[in-house]
């Protein structure tokens, strides 16, 4: 998806780290890059002004998360360096005029749409990203059990014991062989979380926790599983809807004959 | 009746609709998008064999639902809901009005559902009364998503969605029927 996208920057210039910057922004309710979704139309840049067309799965993506995603890109990309001005182009949302008025102007969601109520995007923000975590704890979960670990090693695994190698989950404990334990891809980004979330990633910290930082009990691991996967499933669902209108989305882009009958 | 394993049973489709947003009903830009936002969704998520074209989905007329729910279909009865977005579509997109040409045709076939809006306020009081008693409402749809003025919906602890709902409790009916849809389209 990302070579797809029509970039042009100056010659001779280095777009990785700004590509980087923007790679980092999610929908946060997919929990996935808005770059990997395709949401990237355009991306350009002339005399550090960046340029950013999104274009969402529908006009009528929620206002909030459109502003918060809109947001986010223009916060990531006035990070890189020789940056100073950006431009997000929301194409043609139900509320793009205002959203596009308010985020390049630096304003917030609470000052632009008074009548959404007070509910600043910080909390939903804050709600997503822990949401995302218990997503993504679900899938480590789920890959630990599949590699045979009982609930009571699970609950004894420290950070320190984990570590990734080739493609999988390597643990070692004091006395034992190394064992494979699940996709390092799915360990990166759960561990990727937990330091957006300011939770305790030092070495002796236990390697599953709950919001709060603190470890479970072999018992209440169970619960804590089946809970996490109600999480992960509505996020799943929801993405699925998302994935439905792209698809469709993609083949009007395509024109008429990639349509469907 | 549908039969299952030589069983009868009763089948009440739960929700459904009447629409016209034909392009000469389009209003603005949004009248355009927000159904071509609905047909997204039912590209996407049906079989595709099942997809209608999109001029067939602009509007779901009376001929095409009897058929579909009744004769074709195996539908006994359908409540069927009035969502009014009159700052899209020209005439609305349905509206109780409209509706009930369709419910007075087969009257034992539907439950017709009305609305309210809590941002008519006092005002939207009489209109409500007046629509319940001159119209066989039986339950409610309520569209919090609706634009109107400038504000893109509501809430239902508004204080006149209160004074509505009290009212429609009155009726005694708004418990068995009443629909609350978040809506436009987006699952958020």
């Amino acid at each position: 998806m990302r070579d797809a996208v029509p970039i042009e920057f100056p010659a001779g210039y280095d777009g990785s780290v700004l590509l980087e910057q923007l790679a980092r922004v999610l929908d946060p309710e997919l929990d996935e890059s808005i770059l990997d979704l395709g949401f990237v139309r355009s991306l350009r840049l002339r005399f550090g002004q960046a340029e950013v067309a999104l274009r969402l799965p529908t006009s009528w993506c929620a206002v909030n998360f459109a502003y918060l995603m809109a947001e986010d890109v223009r916060r990531a990309l006035l990070s890189v360096e020789g940056i100073d001005r950006v431009t997000v182009r929301l194409g043609d949302h139900c509320a793009a005029a205002e959203i596009e008025a308010a985020v390049n102007d630096g304003r917030s969601f609470a000052d632009a749409f008074p009548a959404e109520g007070a509910r600043s995007l910080a909390a939903l923000r804050l709600t997503f990203l822990r949401k995302g975590f218990l997503s993504r704890q679900e899938r480590l979960l789920r890959d630990l059990r599949d590699a045979g670990c009982t609930p009571t090693w699970i609950c004894a695994l420290r950070l320190g014991e984990v570590s990734v190698q080739d493609d999988a989950i390597a643990i070692r404990q004091p006395g034992c062989a190394p064992v494979a334990g699940g996709s390092a891809a799915i360990l990166q980004r759960y561990l990727e979380r937990r330091v957006e979330l300011a939770l305790d990633c030092s070495p002796e910290a236990p390697l599953i926790i709950d919001l709060e930082g603190a470890p479970f009990s072999a018992d209440r691991l169970q619960a804590h599983y089946e809970a996490v996967r109600t999480v992960r499933v509505a996020l799943e669902a929801n993405g699925s809807f998302c994935q439905a209108l792209l698809s469709v989305q993609r083949l009007d882009a395509a024109g008429p004959s990639g349509h469907a009958k | 009746m549908y039969n299952h394993d030589g069983h009868d049973i009763f089948v009440v489709d739960g929700h459904m609709h009447f629409w016209d947003a034909n392009p000469e009903n389009w209003k603005n830009k949004y009248g355009e998008s927000w159904i071509k936002c609905f047909h997204a969704f039912h590209s996407g998520l049906s079989p595709a064999e099942e997809v209608w074209p999109f001029n067939k989905f602009c509007r779901y007329g009376e001929e095409v639902l009897v058929n579909d729910l009744f004769r074709t279909g195996y539908v006994d009865m359908a409540i069927l809901n009035s969502t009014y977005l009159y700052e899209f579509y020209k005439n609305g997109f349905n509206s109780h009005v409209q509706n009930n040409v369709i419910k007075a045709k087969h009257p034992d076939r539907f439950i017709l559902c009305g609305s309210f809006d809590p941002r008519d306020e006092e005002a939207g009081v009489e209109a409500f009364r007046r629509m319940v008693a001159e119209y066989p409402i039986q339950g409610l749809k309520l569209y919090t998503a609706e634009w109107r003025n400038g504000s893109r919906g509501w809430r239902l602890n508004d204080p006149w969605a209160y004074k509505y709902l009290t009212l429609a409790q009155d009726k005694n009916w708004a418990s068995r029927t009443s629909t609350c849809t978040r809506g436009p389209p987006s699952t958020r």
